[in-house]
């Protein structure tokens, strides 16, 4: 069947009891793209990945993959898609050969397919040297790579990954992401939750942002960005600024609001030409020596924390100041939705 | 009709992969030993030694009780341990239906249970002089047997929860006192009135029945009952089971 979409929601809807899970969202993901779904914990994002890949039923409302219906046309729509939930479900007791050999055979794949294309991926996921080995004794990181290898066995059209980067070391992460990337050039859509807003920044072609089981917004990106130009800032170092240095450039006209972040200020502004100017003008009257001036544009993390409501910072009111700290903890505290 | 002899083949291929992984993966389980193996063995010798009746008389009864053991096992074992890795999604979200995803684990607990229950079959014909006197009721006790059996574990093992105990304990409820009303202990022709009426409902009864008809016994019931009944309870438990999934997945 041939369809525009790859991937479309239709007022999907999960209940459980008085909660809402995910309430009446709809969505179209297109062919060849990194669509991504960011949204805090809790948002809903694992229960729609687990709706679209079958393995709950919805409440209400409909999903189809490549045109067909998750829930009326299982098979066909199943066929399509390669899955990789949040935990690294490998078996442990089974070598990583036998990982995909079993995957492939869920799959009915004739023996000689599946056998060379085990071989593809192990070679392809550096994985083959130690192919006889039980996964119980691979690391994290080895563990992810043998379930994407396992979620692409089938040569499937969709490929869902549920926070594919969660809890990996650096070298991991980045094997990950040029790897998603890679199969992205070669057609394959990719549907991918993420509570990582650089990773949905950096790699999705658009971005649906849920929160509270409903979507704020989908857009690429920079449109998402554009979206709250009241996010402006410019960021000023001095040499030696005065104590008062925060409140006087609080009072600069145009500046909303001023934060200082370690040895910066930043100014948050509508209109950062004429705060550039003005502060300009305050260095020289103050007898300051700049170190950096920069203008510095919204991040996606700013349309997140505008949709959602959600501040990373919790000190002072003040969601510049601990951004670091507060991702970290975002990260720490993630749990399945 | 190609297509559907293709879908159905298909269907059967996969079932039984997913058998042969839980085979491997789970047969040398601890829990699966603990319940499958050692606790029918227990059992049986802690009620015969000490009894008047000669062991040869009792081979049906550890027959039926291996197979109740070790085929209601399996079930309650993988399933809440895969539930806990999250590996019972891959069948979840792998292009087969339920029933065959279910029929490949009733299958896992179909073989293991014939397999333990041939140990007290052979013990019986080596060293007591048991003889298979109807090959026919014992082949049909133990595939309708372990069937039953394996799927009354898939259907417990709807039970949402990440360990075998989770699903273990509330099997024991049931099936510890199936042995009370089963003819295990006493004969079905010597328990009371309610009590025989009580245990034309117990499966087990007539898994001991057929036993003890293949190895030349008398069955209170009769064989053709024996089987009318089991065959009832594996569509019944299977069914259940089925239902019982699907309302998980609804609960997901």
């Amino acid at each position: 069947m041939q369809t525009e979409h790859t991937i479309e929601a239709l007022d999907l809807t999960k209940k459980y009891g008085d909660l809402v899970a995910v309430d009446h969202i709809n969505f179209t993901v297109k062919k060849g793209e990194i669509f991504g779904f960011l949204g805090p914990n809790g948002a809903g994002k694992t229960t729609t990945i687990r709706m679209l890949t079958g393995i709950s039923i919805p409440t209400e409302g409909t999903a189809t993959i490549m045109g067909h219906d998750i829930q009326r046309q299982t098979i066909k729509a199943k066929e399509q898609m390669g899955i990789v939930p949040d935990v690294s479900n490998v078996y442990n007791e089974l070598s990583a050969w036998e990982n995909l050999i079993f995957t492939g055979r869920l799959y009915d794949m004739p023996k000689a397919f599946r056998e060379s294309r085990a071989e593809e991926l192990l070679k392809m996921f550096g994985l083959y040297e130690r192919r006889r080995e039980e996964v119980q004794g691979f690391s994290r990181g080895m563990k992810r790579r043998i379930c994407i290898a396992m979620a692409l066995m089938n040569k499937s059209s969709i490929l869902f990954l549920d926070e594919p980067t969660s809890g990996l070391d650096v070298q991991s992460v980045l094997i990950i992401r040029d790897l998603i990337q890679k199969l992205n050039q070669q057609g394959l859509t990719i549907f991918l939750t993420t509570h990582n807003i650089e990773e949905a920044s950096q790699m999705c072609d658009r971005v649906a942002i849920i929160n509270r089981g409903k979507i704020a917004a989908i857009n690429t990106p920079e449109k998402l960005k554009r979206t709250v130009k009241s996010l402006q800032s410019v960021e000023v170092a001095f040499e030696a600024a005065s104590a008062d240095a925060l409140k006087e450039l609080k009072e600069l006209p145009n500046v909303s609001e001023a934060v200082k972040t370690g040895d910066k200020f930043r100014l948050l502004t509508h209109d950062p030409a004429s705060v550039l100017a003005s502060t300009w003008n305050y260095t020289q009257s103050n007898n300051l020596k700049l170190i950096t001036i920069n203008t510095i544009g919204p991040s996606l993390e700013d349309v997140f924390v505008k949709l959602t409501g959600i501040r990373p910072a919790t000190e002072n009111d003040n969601r510049w100041a601990d951004r670091r700290g507060g991702r970290q903890r975002m990260d720490e505290g993630r749990k399945k939705e | 009709m190609k297509e559907a002899s293709s879908y159905l083949g298909r269907e059967a291929r996969v079932a039984w992969a997913i058998a042969l992984k839980d085979m491997q993966t789970y047969y040398t389980r601890p829990p699966s030993l603990m319940f499958g193996v050692l606790f029918p063995f227990s059992l049986f010798l802690s009620f015969s030694i000490g009894r008047n009746a000669p062991l040869a008389q009792q081979i049906p009864i550890l027959i039926a009780q291996t197979l109740f053991f070790a085929s209601s096992s399996i079930g309650p074992v993988v399933i809440p341990s895969e539930r806990a890795n999250q590996t019972f999604d891959r069948f979840l979200t792998s292009p087969v239906s339920l029933l065959s995803i279910l029929i490949g684990k009733t299958l896992a607990g179909v073989i293991f249970g014939i397999g333990i229950s041939i140990i007290p079959i052979i013990i019986g014909i080596a060293f007591f002089r048991s003889q298979i006197t109807n090959i026919g009721a014992l082949i049909a006790c133990m595939v309708l047997s372990s069937v039953g059996f394996s799927a009354m574990g898939i259907m417990f093992a709807s039970i949402p929860g990440q360990s075998p105990g989770q699903v273990m304990m509330p099997l024991n409820f049931v099936r510890i006192p199936l042995l009370f009303i089963s003819g295990v202990y006493t004969p079905v022709r010597e328990l009371p009135s309610w009590g025989q009426a009580g245990s034309i409902f117990s499966p087990l009864t007539h898994t001991i029945e057929l036993a003890r008809y293949a190895l030349g016994g008398e069955t209170f019931f009769g064989p053709f009952l024996n089987i009318a009944v089991l065959t009832m309870y594996t569509a019944v438990f299977l069914f259940m089971g089925i239902r019982f999934h699907v309302m998980n997945q609804r609960k997901e």
